[in-house]
C-alpha cells in the first residue's frame, strides 16, 4: 500500500525535523514493514516550465518544429519538437540535458542530450506526459500531443515537480505486515499509529448529522449475516466532471488512477479510512437496493466489462430487479456512475469478510475494496465514511443535496472489554512497567484504559475489534511493539541440569548420514514426496496403492511415495547426463495407506516410516553389488546398530533376478538391496550404465545403548599367513567356504575369484588368505603342515582342489 | 715412496670429498684402489725396498687403502642421503588424488551444525511425521477457520480427504508448528526443544519459490517466560549460521500462533546495513519468524497458558544456506543434481 505523508499530515503534525529513514525505521519496528520511500517529485528532476516564444518549420521534415523557448536561462533554448498541439505562448514541460524521460513512453528512462534532430540543434525535449509517466494525469487526446501546464502558475525554468505539487514523500508498505490490522488500510489509521508513536493528538475526521426529515431510500438486506450495515446516500445535482488537480494528485500518489469526481471521492474515502464505497447511478437503479445472495442462473457484468455466472453464495447488490454489483469486490457496468451521472446513490456498507474472500478469489478479482472488506471491517467505520464523504461531495458539488439516506444496520461491531494483571504483563515482557504507563501507551491508540494498581480494564476499539485484539496477550503485545522491541533488555533463560540429552535415534539417524556421506563416499540427495508415476511403474510400484494428492503439481506427480527407489531411479537417470560413477543416498519419510494414530484417537493418519535409499551408479553390475554390500556391512558398527543378515527371502520388485538380497535387523526383514532390473532400467531409461540399489526402514535399526567392540588380546606368538588358490564347482559359494573354516583359523579373507582360461568350464578359482597360530609357542614345521592337511582336507569334502 | 703413498691419500681423499655421483666415486676408487690404480702400482714396488723398509712401507699402504676407502664410503652415503627417492622428475602442480567423497545436502550440514548448538543448550530434536492433519496444521494453531492458507491453492490436502475436516482431513505439513503441540501433548512442560524437517506449500515455483522447503523450528515452554529471553535463541542461530556475531532486530509481526509475535530481521552482510541489491535498499533482511506461543496453541497442547509461556522461532533453511553461500536458484536444493550438490563437500 502506498502512504503520502502530505495526505498524513491533514490528521497528525509530525515532529520536526523528521527524517525518512527515522520515520521509516520507526513504523517499521512498531507497526508496519516499509518497504522503501520516495518523492514524486524526484522522478522529475530536470523538467522545467518552458513558454513556447516562438515556432518556425522544421528546414528538413515536415513532421518536426523549431522552438524557442524561455526556460528562464537569459537566451530561449532551441527546441525540436514533433508535439501536435504546440502554439506560441503554450506552457510546457521541458526536459532540459541530464534529464530522464521515457522515449515516447515506453522503454527504459534514457538521459536527455543536447543534440541535432535533421540537422538542427535540439536543447532538449518538450515532453509529452507518457514520457514523464504522467499519462493518468494528464490523458492526451492523441499520440502526439504534449503536455499542457496552461492551469499551473509558475515563471519560466520553474522544476515542474514542485510546481505540480509532486514534492512529498511516499510510503510504500508491505501489503504482508497489514494483513491482520484491517484498520491500517487508510491514511488515517496509519495516522493514529503515528500520533502514537510521536505523541502528537490526532485530528478529527470531519463530523455528520444526518439532515432531519429525509426520506429513506429503500434499502433492503436479505442476509443481515453478510451484511451487518448497509447506508445508501442519495446525491443530487453531481455530474461526472473531472476532479480538482489536488484529488487527482491524492489519489495518483496513492496509486489510484483518477477518472472523474464521482469515482475518485468514493476511492479518496477508502484510502482515507479505508472503508470501500461504491456509488451508482440512481437513474439505473430500478426503485430500491436490496443485498441478498445471487439466484440460480443470475449474470452480471462488471465495469471492466468481465461477465460473471453467479453462485448462490455470491452476495448481491440488486435493485427490484436484477443484481448490479458483486458486493464489497466491485460494481456492475449499467449502474455504477456513468458519464451521465447527475444522481448518485453511494453506498457505504460493511460486509461478512469470507464471503467476501470467497468470492473474489473464486472469480480471481483482486481489487482494492475486496482486499479491504475480506480482511474484516468494523461496522463502525462506516460512520467515518459517511462523513468524509459527504464533507467532500460539498467540496465538489457544491451545488449538490442530499436527498435520501438510509443506515440499514441490523448487526454492531462488538469491542471487547480485556482485563490486564499487571504482574502477569511484568513477568511476561520482562520489563517493569507500572499501570499508568500501560495505560499512556494504549490510549494513544485508541484503547479506553481504567486501571487500579494492579489490573487493567482495556476496552478495545472497534477498529481493532473484528479478530484483532480480544485476549490479554494481545493488549501485551500493543505494549510490547510500542515500547519498542529492541528496548528490552536480553535476559538469559534460567537452565536446570535436570540431565543430558540422550535420543539414540536422532544420534543413530545423523550417524547413517555422516557414515554413508563422510566414511562411503555417497553424496546426499533430497528429491520431493510427491513421484513421477513413470519411475513408480519402473520400480514396480502401483500408482492404485499410494496415497495421493488431491491438487498436485502435476498430474504425472500425484503419487505420494511409498518407496525412495522411483526416487533413486529418476535421480540416477538424471546425473547420469553429466557422470559414469557416482554413489548418492536419500533419508526420507515414505508414506503408505493405513491406520495410525500418534498424538490422538480421533485423528488417523497413513503409515509413515523414514527410509534410506541408495544407488550406486557404474559399469560392472557384480562390482556394483559387492560395494553397495561392503558399505551395508559395515554400516552397523558406524552407526552403533544391531548387526545387518543378509538373506533372499522375498525379492523387490525392482531387482536383478540374480543379484539381489533383504536386509534383516534381528528376525526383522527391514529392506533389500540389489542390482537394478533389466526391466527397471529400460522403464527408467538408464542406458549403458548399471546401477545397483539399496533401501531399508530406518525404524527398523535397532540403535545399541552403548558400543559393543570387544577387546581381543594380541597374539604372543607369531601367526602364520597362508594364501590358498582353490578350485570350487560355481554352485559352491564362498560362505561355504568360510563356514567349513570357522573356528580352525584365526582369521579368512576372501582375496578374489578367477574364471577363465585354464579353469574349467562350470569351476571358479578363489583365493583366499587364512592366519593361524597357537597359544603356547610359536608353530613349529610340524605343526605348520599339520594344519595346512587339515585344511586341505576341508577344502576337498567341499568338493574343492587346492590348485597351489 | 712413502710420501708417494701420503700424497696419493690426500689426493685421493679430496677428490672422494668433492665428487658429486655414484659413478665418480666408482672411477676414484678404480683410479687409486683398482688392479691397476695407483696404490696398486706402488705397492707393486714394494719389492724392491730392504724388509723393514718394506714391513713399514706396506702398513703406511694399507692404511692409506683404508682412509681412501672410508672418504669413497662416506662421499657415498652422504651421496645417497642427499638423494631422492623419486627416480626421474616429477611435476608438483599435478592435482592431488582425491579421497572417495561424498557429502551432506549443504541443508543438511546447516541443520547438524544447529543441532550441535542447540544440543549444547540442552534441547532435544525432535521429528514428527510429514503427512499431519487439519487438526494440528491449523486449528491447534489458531488459524481461523476460513484463514487463506487453508486453501487447497496453499496447502497440499490428500486426495479422498476433500469432504472432511479437522482431524480427519490430511495434508501434507505446510509448516512444523503443529508438530510443537504433538511433542507437548506426549512430554508435557517445561520443554526446549528442536525441531528440524521439510514441509510443503502448494506454490507456483521459481528462482525464489519452492514447493518442498527445509524449516527449522525451536521452542521453549517455561513457567513465566519473557520474551526478552528469546533472543538467545535467535542469537545462537544465527551466530551459527553465518559464524560471526550478527546484528538483530525483532520487530512487530503477526502470525496466528504465536502472541506477541516478532519479525525478526539481521542486518545484511553483503552491504553491513548501507542498503544493497540482496537487501533491497533496506539494510535488513527478514529471516525469520518469532513469538511467544499463543494461548490457544498451549490450551491445544493441553497447557494452562495462564501458567505455561516460552519462546518460538521458526526459521527457513534454504534461505539462510542460499545466502550462506550465495546460491540463486532455491530448487537446485531437491534437483539431486551432483553437479550442484558435489560443491558442499
Amino acid at each position: 500500500m502506498k502512504v503520502s505523508l502530505n495526505w498524513i499530515r491533514r490528521y497528525v503534525d509530525l515532529p520536526d525535523g523528521l527524517s525518512t529513514d527515522q520515520l521509516s525505521h520507526d513504523l517499521t519496528m512498531r507497526t508496519v514493514e516499509v518497504e522503501g520511500a520516495v518523492n514524486p517529485a524526484d522522478g522529475l528532476s530536470g523538467v522545467v516550465l518552458g513558454i513556447i516564444n516562438d515556432i518556425t518549420p522544421h528546414p528538413q521534415a515536415d513532421m518536426l518544429r523549431v522552438c524557442l523557448v524561455d526556460i528562464g536561462q537569459g537566451n530561449p533554448a532551441t527546441i525540436v519538437c514533433g508535439g501536435s498541439n504546440i502554439h506560441v505562448g503554450m506552457k510546457a514541460a521541458v526536459a532540459i540535458p541530464g534529464a530522464q524521460v521515457r522515449w515516447h513512453g515506453e522503454g527504459e528512462p534514457v538521459t536527455i542530450k543536447a543534440t541535432k534532430l535533421r540537422g538542427v540543434k535540439s536543447e532538449g525535449m518538450i515532453c509529452a506526459a507518457g514520457e514523464l509517466d504522467l499519462q493518468d494525469l494528464f490523458p492526451a487526446e492523441d499520440d502526439h500531443e504534449v503536455m499542457d501546464l496552461e492551469v499551473f502558475e509558475g515563471r519560466p525554468g520553474d522544476a515542474i515537480g514542485p510546481l505540480l505539487g509532486f514534492d512529498d514523500i511516499i510510503l510504500e508498505i508491505d501489503n504482508k505486515s497489514l494483513t491482520n490490522r484491517p484498520d491500517l488500510w487508510g491514511h488515517y489509521g496509519i495516522a493514529r499509529e503515528l500520533s502514537a508513536i510521536y505523541h502528537r493528538p490526532l485530528k478529527h475526521l470531519p463530523d455528520f448529522r444526518k439532515p432531519d426529515a429525509l426520506p429513506r431510500y429503500p434499502v433492503e438486506i436479505e442476509n443481515p449475516q453478510r451484511c451487518p450495515r448497509y447506508a445508501g446516500l442519495v446525491y443530487e445535482g453531481v455530474n461526472s466532471a473531472p476532479s480538482p488537480w489536488w484529488l487527482k494528485l491524492a489519489l495518483w500518489k496513492a496509486g489510484i488512477r483518477p477518472i472523474n469526481a464521482l469515482v475518485d471521492l468514493t476511492n479518496f474515502v477508502m484510502l482515507d479510512v479505508g472503508q470501500p464505497t461504491h456509488g451508482f447511478d440512481k437513474d439505473h437503479v430500478q426503485e430500491k437496493v436490496i443485498v441478498r445472495n445471487a439466484r440460480p442462473g443470475e449474470t452480471l457484468t462488471l465495469l471492466d466489462g468481465q461477465p460473471l455466472i453467479l453462485a448462490p453464495e455470491d452476495l448481491m447488490i440488486c435493485d427490484a430487479t436484477e443484481p448490479i454489483a458483486l458486493a464489497g469486490v466491485m460494481g456492475g457496468a449499467k449502474d455504477s456512475i456513468l458519464a451521465d451521472t447527475t444522481t448518485m446513490i453511494l453506498e457505504i456498507a460493511n460486509f461478512e469478510p469470507i464471503g467476501i474472500r470467497r468470492s473474489a478469489s473464486r472469480f480471481q478479482i483482486r481489487t482494492e475494496s475486496a482486499i479491504r472488506n475480506e480482511k474484516g471491517l468494523d461496522t463502525q467505520r462506516v460512520d467515518q465514511a459517511i462523513a468524509v464523504a459527504n464533507a467532500l461531495i460539498k467540496e465538489l458539488f457544491p451545488q449538490a443535496r442530499l436527498t435520501a439516506f438510509n443506515d440499514n444496520y441490523p448487526q454492531k461491531t462488538q469491542c471487547p472489554i480485556i482485563q490486564v494483571k499487571l504482574d502477569w504483563l511484568v513477568t511476561r515482557l520482562g520489563r517493569s512497567l507500572s499501570a499508568e504507563e500501560a495505560a499512556d501507551i494504549l490510549r494513544p491508540l485508541g484503547f479506553a484504559v481504567t486501571h487500579g494498581n494492579d489490573a487493567l480494564q482495556v476496552s478495545v476499539p472497534s477498529w481493532r475489534a473484528t479478530g484483532d485484539i480480544d485476549l490479554p496477550d494481545d493488549v501485551l503485545e500493543e505494549i510490547a511493539r510500542m515500547v519498542g522491541y529492541n528496548h528490552f533488555s536480553f535476559i538469559p533463560p534460567k537452565v536446570l541440569l535436570t540431565g543430558a540429552v540422550r535420543q539414540p535415534d536422532v544420534r543413530l539417524a545423523r550417524r547413517l548420514r555422516e557414515y554413508l556421506a563422510l566414511e562411503t563416499g555417497l553424496q546426499e540427495v533430497y528429491t520431493y514426496p510427491w513421484v513421477n508415476r513413470r519411475f513408480l511403474e519402473a520400480a514396480g510400484l502401483s500408482p492404485a496403492n499410494c496415497l495421493a494428492l488431491a491438487t498436485p503439481p502435476s498430474p504425472d506427480t500425484a503419487w505420494l511415495r511409498p518407496s525412495l527407489i522411483p526416487a533413486m531411479l529418476e535421480s540416477t537417470v538424471l546425473n547420469l547426463r553429466y557422470f559414469e560413477d557416482f554413489r548418492i543416498f536419500e533419508c526420507a519419510q515414505v508414506f503408505t495407506p493405513g491406520a495410525a494414530r500418534p498424538s490422538e484417537e480421533a485423528e488417523t493418519l497413513p503409515l509413515q516410516k523414514r527410509f534410506l535409499a541408495a544407488a550406486f551408479a557404474g559399469h560392472d553390475p557384480a562390482l556394483l553389488f559387492r560395494q553397495l554390500k561392503g558399505v551395508l556391512q559395515a554400516l552397523p558398527r558406524a552407526v552403533m546398530s544391531e548387526p545387518l543378515i543378509f538373506e533372499q527371502k522375498d525379492k523387490p520388485a525392482w531387482a536383478d533376478p540374480k543379484a539381489w538380497l533383504n536386509i534383516l535387523c534381528g528376525s526383522e526383514v527391514i529392506g533389500s538391496f540389489g542390482v537394478i532390473s533389466l526391466k527397471a532400467a529400460r522403464l527408467s531409461g538408464i542406458k549403458r550404465a548399471s546401477v545397483a540399489a539399496m533401501e531399508l526402514n530406518v525404524e527398523g535399526l535397532l540403535p545399541l545403548p552403548s558400543r559393543s567392540n570387544i577387546y581381543h588380546r594380541l597374539p604372543l606368538f607369531p601367526l602364520v599367513e597362508q594364501d590358498f588358490s582353490v578350485l570350487l564347482d560355481e554352485k559352491t559359494p564362498w560362505q561355504a567356504v568360510a563356514d567349513a573354516l570357522e573356528g580352525s583359523v584365526r582369521s579368512i579373507d576372501f582375496i578374489e575369484e578367477y574364471r577363465g582360461k585354464q579353469i574349467p568350464e562350470g569351476k571358479k578359482s578363489v583365493m583366499f588368505r587364512v592366519r593361524f597360530g597357537s597359544d603356547t609357542g610359536t608353530m613349529t614345521a610340524e605343526q605348520i603342515d599339520e594344519k595346512m592337511n587339515s585344511i586341505i582336507k576341508k577344502i576337498k569334502k567341499l568338493g574343492g582342489e587346492v590348485r597351489n | 715412496m712413502r710420501e708417494r703413498l701420503e700424497s696419493l691419500k690426500r689426493e685421493a681423499v679430496l677428490r672422494a670429498g668433492a665428487a658429486g655421483t655414484a659413478e665418480e666415486l666408482l672411477d676414484i676408487r678404480h683410479q687409486y684402489l683398482g688392479k691397476k690404480g695407483a696404490i696398486t702400482l706402488v705397492l707393486k714396488e714394494l719389492g724392491r725396498l730392504d724388509p723393514e723398509e718394506r714391513r713399514q712401507t706396506g702398513m703406511l699402504a694399507n692404511e692409506v687403502k683404508d682412509a681412501i676407502s672410508l672418504a669413497l664410503t662416506h662421499r657415498e652415503e652422504a651421496l645417497v642421503d642427499e638423494g631422492s627417492s623419486i627416480h626421474g622428475e616429477i611435476d608438483l602442480t599435478l592435482p592431488g588424488i582425491p579421497p572417495a567423497s561424498g557429502a551432506l545436502h549443504p541443508i543438511t550440514q546447516m541443520c547438524y551444525d544447529l543441532n550441535d548448538a542447540f544440543l549444547s543448550l540442552g534441547f532435544e530434536v525432535y521429528q514428527e511425521d510429514e503427512i499431519t492433519s487439519e487438526l494440528y496444521a491449523f486449528d491447534n494453531l489458531n488459524f481461523p477457520p476460513d484463514h487463506p492458507a487453508r486453501d487447497t491453492m496453499d496447502t497440499y490436502w490428500l486426495k479422498g480427504f476433500e469432504e472432511d475436516k479437522g482431524a480427519r482431513r490430511l495434508c501434507l505439513r505446510p509448516h512444523l508448528t503443529g508438530g510443537s503441540v504433538r511433542y507437548l501433548k506426549k512430554h508435557g512442560a517445561p520443554a526446549r526443544f528442536v525441531y528440524p524437517g521439510p514441509c510443503y506449500r502448494n506454490e507456483n515455483t521459481d528462482a525464489r519459490h519452492e514447493r518442498a522447503f527445509f524449516q527449522y523450528e525451536a521452542l521453549i515452554v517455561e513457567k513465566g517466560f519473557p520474551f526478552a529471553s528469546g533472543q538467545l535463541m535467535i542469537r545462537t542461530i544465527l551466530e551459527k549460521v553465518f559464524g560471526r556475531k550478527v546484528d538483530t532486530r525483532m520487530r512487530a509481526g503477526f502470525f496466528p500462533f504465536v502472541e506477541p509475535g516478532f519479525e525478526i530481521d539481521m542486518k545484511c552482510l553483503v552491504c553491513g546495513g548501507e542498503g544493497c541489491k540482496v537487501c533491497k535498499h533496506v539494510g535488513w533482511i527478514e529471516v525469520m519468524p518469532g513469538g511467544t506461543p499463543h494461548p490457544n496453541v498451549l490450551r491445544a497442547a493441553g497447557l494452562d497458558p495462564e501458567i505455561w509461556s516460552g519462546f518460538y522461532i521458526n526459521v527457513g533453511l534454504d534461505r539462510l544456506v542460499m545466502m550462506r553461500y550465495g546460491v540463486d536458484d532455491v530448487r537446485l536444493f531437491r534437483g539431486a543434481d551432483l553437479r550442484f550438490l558435489g560443491q558442499f563437500r
